[in-house]
């Protein structure tokens, strides 16, 4: 148990530096660039306005309200003190609502929408692939280029196909939002279903754009597997078919743990501009408003925020395989 | 004279290639061991050492086949049987296996004990968990084996640890035949005299009952088996007592295979090494008349045209050449 | 190099994907030649015109027209006078009429409409039947007679000195014109998009600048991944250790939010397709720093490498001779792969807005998010994004069998 202690805290410990580093990169990134976001900005709110002093004032103000007057590593610390407040701001384009307040409903639905779809997502592509590398023969012939064509479709190419097929032409589902454009959230059976019509279709598409991707590491992956020694071994000692299988599916599958880990930064983008597609109120949607009307607090928040939950997942991941699978262990343990 | 617990007659099985092309790696074989006894099989790499190590169990999968002959194990013929009694009633039961890779033999996620288990479970199903620890630590006991290996994943094992889990596992049912192919060659010196060890242990304490080793190094074999086999382009060539076989081998490919070797304890050490120039034949289509011919250093015109026959018999010389046995010592200049 | 090829045509995926994706470079150079002209021209006025063969009106008058008597030629037009809605309304009414139901049905036009000329009369107030829906009956009763009654259109236009309305000439019901007599004739085989632009042209361009921004983007990305992963296999020590660990930062940041960012701070009218692909490269040189630093640490104790260190050849002669034939496979696919990508990348920033700028040329990419802000999904008009759609799903998938067959090839492992 010592060992995995000595894991955990490594694993820990580059959670903390990879973040820092994001924090740093969502920080300086926009800084570092020949524009002034700040002039930027203040052009687009100033549009209209044409007195000079007035613009002026107005660019001071926001420079203030920033805080790009200040020498850049005073104005780091003030950014990372105000965020671990929870305080990122106020919304350009909803003032005088707070960034915080925006985003933080957001995070929910992005969550609750995009958690489960990538897990079932993995699994369902796993089974798949795990079945194309086990019957072979057509199975294999038929999935696996079907599974390479579908990971070539661009994860927004799924969701619109899904929407127009099932919301526009079949109408059995609805087009767009999270629930009801006619309900207010409160507690009630109506509500509850009106949110589970609305999740089908971005689940469906989001676990849909994970499949493929998955199918075929875990193809490889098996086929991999099913010609490794322990395989013959366990054969010629009189193991049944039936156990040697799970054996198998059961070491192809744990390093898809890590495939997860590796691939979820490509999902979790895809994932938001499948949102954006359903106009889910998640992170992805808010995203797209708050770039269309020039909103950077917002921008800066949900960017800094959708890092930390991919960052968040791969330590998890790191985590839990490093507790079930012994081939971690023995690797990096020591 | 012992009880004949392993006969094999007529043995060939082949090879179908991903171009559906036939390659009999295994060419009518046959011998038999007696209860107490081991046979060693050498040759170069390629000659079917190992695909008749894998043809002797009696359970066949692709790209291999069986073609025709038996097997008997204690007088049961196992070759007629169907594939799911074999690996119901004599894999891991009957017959054992230590295969040549024993670095990857092991699941990597699953725990020894729990391999153990499922091991026995497949042959007797009733027995309970508890004894089957108790019976795995008794024979890990036996072997020199530490007890905590068991509760291990194979992934945290070294080397050597884990070919003497494989042999300690292969053998856990006291199998009456063993079939260990190379079990020694990826090991360092002293791992290798363990492992050696570890099967005459099991020989003499009565675990397994008689012992087929496989190996390209003959010095082990004189080291550890009855009697030895030399097999060229699928086929036994020579097979005698380890002493004739290293001091008096007739045919010329064994006494090519000899020469290229030494033999530590032997006094040989002043024969100049060499080693047999050419390749052997392709398998596809073997040339009719003697295989070692092309390679042969005495060969006669007679050699291309005409086979001879092998056979098993206890108490003469067999070997696979046209010349006869004091023509042979003539040649090589023996006395 | 040469090698690589020539071994890479024997994996007949490589070569279903090298054929696919000639065929859209092919389409790409030899279609802007057959139509000439601005893919970004708005010549439709109005937004998302069907596909099919638009024929001009005033010049089909002018035309020759010739006298077709066809049978079915007013069934043709009943038929499309009557909606869904207005058939299952008019069996209702034979129904209350004393119809059986058997004897009606819906697809058969000729059928119904014998049924309603026999059953139907104003005079009659069915029990129950509001007076809308019985003016309803009655106005659907009149546009079927209008569109069944023989007459002809006569056109008229002023006079150019006094205004006053002159016969120009009439029209029959039974005048045709041969398609091919009209002066214009315009085909729009993808219709046109929100702006009226003609879509094939505009996919067409837009494929191009997309694989353009690919190759860019795939190329920076390859360049740094191949020079940071020999660097840090090759020098190996702290070099090693200071690329290693911004790459792994970089591995789970996910580069998307990095792309957003830089995207995000330069202006959109500073953003050309060039600027974008350059972004997009900067940030996905992660992969394949990692794969070629694994090769390179493999190959760096070989004994031809040994050989090369020990004859004293200069750094960059062992790293051009000896070291990058034995990668060069890896980097082809990884360069393969990052085209893909590229173009992946471009198509979600755009869609999120962060595109290139809009005026210049289109990108697949941007047309998507043209297509989403006007709600062509929504609007039924399939062919404003299906086509872009296909288009990104056909290239990824011949680069992905490309990149797979290499790997069958030089992977042998996983051939089996």
């Amino acid at each position: 148990m010592k060992g995995y202690r000595k894991y955990f805290a490594k694993k820990a410990l580059w959670f903390v530096v990879t973040f820092a580093a994001a924090v740093v990169l969502n920080f300086l990134l926009p800084r570092l660039m020949p524009n002034d976001p700040v002039a930027a900005i203040t052009a687009k709110s100033a549009r209209g306005i044409s007195e000079t002093w007035a613009i002026r004032a107005m660019y001071e103000r926001y420079a203030q309200e920033f805080g790009t007057d200040k020498p850049l590593l005073e104005q780091f610390f003030l950014f990372v003190k105000n965020a671990v407040r929870g305080d990122f701001g106020v919304s350009f384009s909803q003032y005088p609502r707070t960034v915080a307040n925006i985003v933080s409903s957001a995070v929910l639905w992005t969550v609750g929408l995009q958690f489960p779809a990538i897990i079932v997502g993995w699994l369902l592509g796993n089974i798949l692939g795990a079945l194309a590398a086990y019957i072979r023969k057509g199975f294999d012939k038929v999935i696996m280029p079907a599974s390479l064509f579908l990971s070539s479709v661009p994860a927004f190419g799924i969701a619109i196909t899904l929407l127009t097929v099932f919301a526009v032409n079949l109408k059995i589902a609805p087009i767009s939002g999270g629930y009801g454009y006619d309900l207010i959230p409160h507690f009630s059976w109506k509500f509850i279903k009106s949110i589970i019509d609305h999740y089908q279709l971005p689940f469906w598409s989001i676990v849909v754009m994970a499949i493929g991707g998955q199918a075929i590491g875990m193809r490889s992956m098996s086929i991999y597997e099913l010609n490794a020694d322990y395989v013959k071994y366990s054969r010629f000692l009189g193991i049944k078919d039936r156990k040697i299988v799970r054996y198998v599916f059961r070491n192809a599958m744990l390093p898809q743990i890590t495939g997860l880990a590796m691939s979820i930064g490509t999902m979790v983008s895809g994932a938001l501009v499948a949102e954006i597609i359903f106009a889910y109120p998640g992170l992805g949607t808010i995203l797209m408003r708050g770039i269309m009307q020039g909103d950077y607090p917002l921008i800066s928040t949900v960017t800094l925020l959708i890092t930390a939950m991919v960052l968040l997942s791969v330590f998890l991941l790191d985590i839990v395989c490093g507790l079930i699978d012994p081939r971690v262990k023995a690797a990096q343990y020591d | 004279m012992g009880k004949t617990l392993l006969e094999v007659k007529g043995l060939t099985t082949k090879y179908i290639t991903r171009f559906h092309e036939n390659v009999y790696a295994v060419d009518n074989v046959s011998f038999a061991v007696e209860e107490g006894k081991s046979l060693g099989i050498a040759g170069e790499s390629g000659c079917g050492k190992s695909t008749l190590a894998l043809s002797l169990m009696g359970y066949y999968f692709p790209p291999l086949h069986y073609m025709s002959g038996d097997i008997l194990i204690d007088g049961r013929n196992i070759s007629g049987m169907a594939p799911d009694d074999v690996r119901l009633h004599i894999l891991g039961a009957e017959i054992a296996y230590i295969p040549q890779a024993a670095m990857n033999a092991l699941n990597p996620t699953q725990k020894i004990i729990r391999f153990i288990e499922d091991v026995i479970l497949a042959h007797d199903p009733k027995m309970g968990k508890k004894d089957i620890y108790d019976l795995a630590r008794k024979r890990f006991e036996i072997l020199n084996l530490p007890a905590d290996v068991l509760q291990k994943h194979a992934v945290e094992l070294s080397g050597g640890m884990k070919q003497r889990t494989v042999i300690a596992i292969s053998t856990i049912l006291s199998p009456k035949v063993l079939i260990a192919d190379e079990p020694s060659s990826a090991l360092d010196v002293s791992s290798q005299r363990v492992v050696i060890k570890m099967l005459r242990d099991l020989m003499e304490m009565g675990y397994i009952k008689c012992m087929i080793f496989i190996t390209h190094e003959l010095p082990l074999l004189y080291n550890v088996t009855d009697d030895i086999a030399v097999m060229y382009a699928g086929q036994f060539v020579e097979k005698g007592t380890a002493k004739e076989m290293v001091f008096d081998p007739l045919h010329p490919y064994s006494k090519g295979l000899m020469e290229s070797i030494i033999v530590p304890e032997s006094g040989t050490r002043d024969i100049k090494l060499s080693a047999i120039p050419g390749t052997p034949p392709n398998l596809k289509n073997p040339p009719s008349g003697c295989r070692f011919a092309e390679r042969c250093r005495y060969v006669t015109p007679m050699c291309a045209a005409s086979s001879v026959r092998f056979l098993d018999v206890a108490g003469e010389r067999n070997y696979r050449c046209i010349l006869p046995e004091e023509k042979l010592r003539e040649v090589y200049g023996r006395a | 190099m040469k090698n690589i090829f020539k071994q890479a045509f024997h994996s007949p995926r490589f070569v279903i994907g090298f054929s696919i994706f000639a065929c859209i470079l092919l389409t790409m150079l030899i279609y802007p030649l057959l139509m000439p002209g601005n893919p970004l021209e708005m010549i439709g006025l109005g937004t998302f015109f069907r596909p099919g063969t638009y024929v001009s009106v005033y010049d089909a008058l002018d035309a020759d027209s010739r006298t077709i008597k066809l049978s079915d030629a007013d069934d043709n037009r009943l038929a499309k006078a009557m909606s869904d809605a207005d058939r299952i309304s008019m069996m209702e009414w034979l129904a209350v009429a004393g119809v059986p139901a058997e004897d009606i049905d819906l697809r058969d036009t000729h059928g119904l409409i014998s049924l309603w000329k026999k059953y139907y009369d104003p005079s009659v107030r069915p029990e129950g039947m509001t007076k809308a829906k019985r003016n309803y009956y009655e106005r659907l009763n009149n546009r079927l007679v209008a569109v069944t009654r023989a007459d002809t259109i006569t056109m008229l236009s002023p006079d150019a000195e006094t205004g006053e309305m002159e016969e120009r000439g009439r029209v029959a019901k039974t005048d045709y014109v041969n398609v091919s007599d009209v002066t214009n004739v315009r085909r729009l085989p993808l219709g046109t998009d929100n702006f009226g632009r003609d879509m094939l042209k505009e996919l067409v361009s837009a494929c191009g600048t997309s694989l353009f921004i690919g190759l860019v983007a795939g190329g920076i990305a390859t360049f740094i991944g191949l020079l940071l992963g020999l660097l840090a296999g090759y020098i190996g020590g702290l070099l090693d250790d200071f690329i290693m660990f911004f790459t792994n930062i970089f591995t789970v940041i996910p580069s998307f939010v990095i792309l957003i960012l830089i995207s995000f701070s330069i202006d959109q009218s500073q953003r050309g397709a060039l600027t974008t692909a350059v972004v997009i490269g900067l940030t996905s040189w992660v992969w394949t720093t990692r794969s070629v630093r694994a090769q390179v640490l493999s190959l760096r104790n070989r004994d031809h490498v040994n050989l090369s260190k020990l004859s004293g050849h200069s750094l960059s002669r062992i790293v051009l001779t000896d070291i990058l034939p034995y990668i060069a496979s890896y980097v082809v696919m990884a360069f393969i792969l990052q085209i893909s990508s590229g173009i992946l990348a471009e198509a979600q920033l755009s869609l999120l807005g962060l595109g290139p700028k809009t005026t210049t040329t289109p990108t697949l990419g941007l047309m998507m998010n043209w297509a989403m802000l006007y709600s062509a999904h929504i609007n039924g008009a399939w062919w404003a994004y299906y086509p872009v759609i296909l288009t990104i799903a056909l290239i990824t998938f011949s680069l992905n069998l490309m990149n797979t067959g290499l790997d069958q090839v030089f992977n042998p492992q996983l051939r089996s």
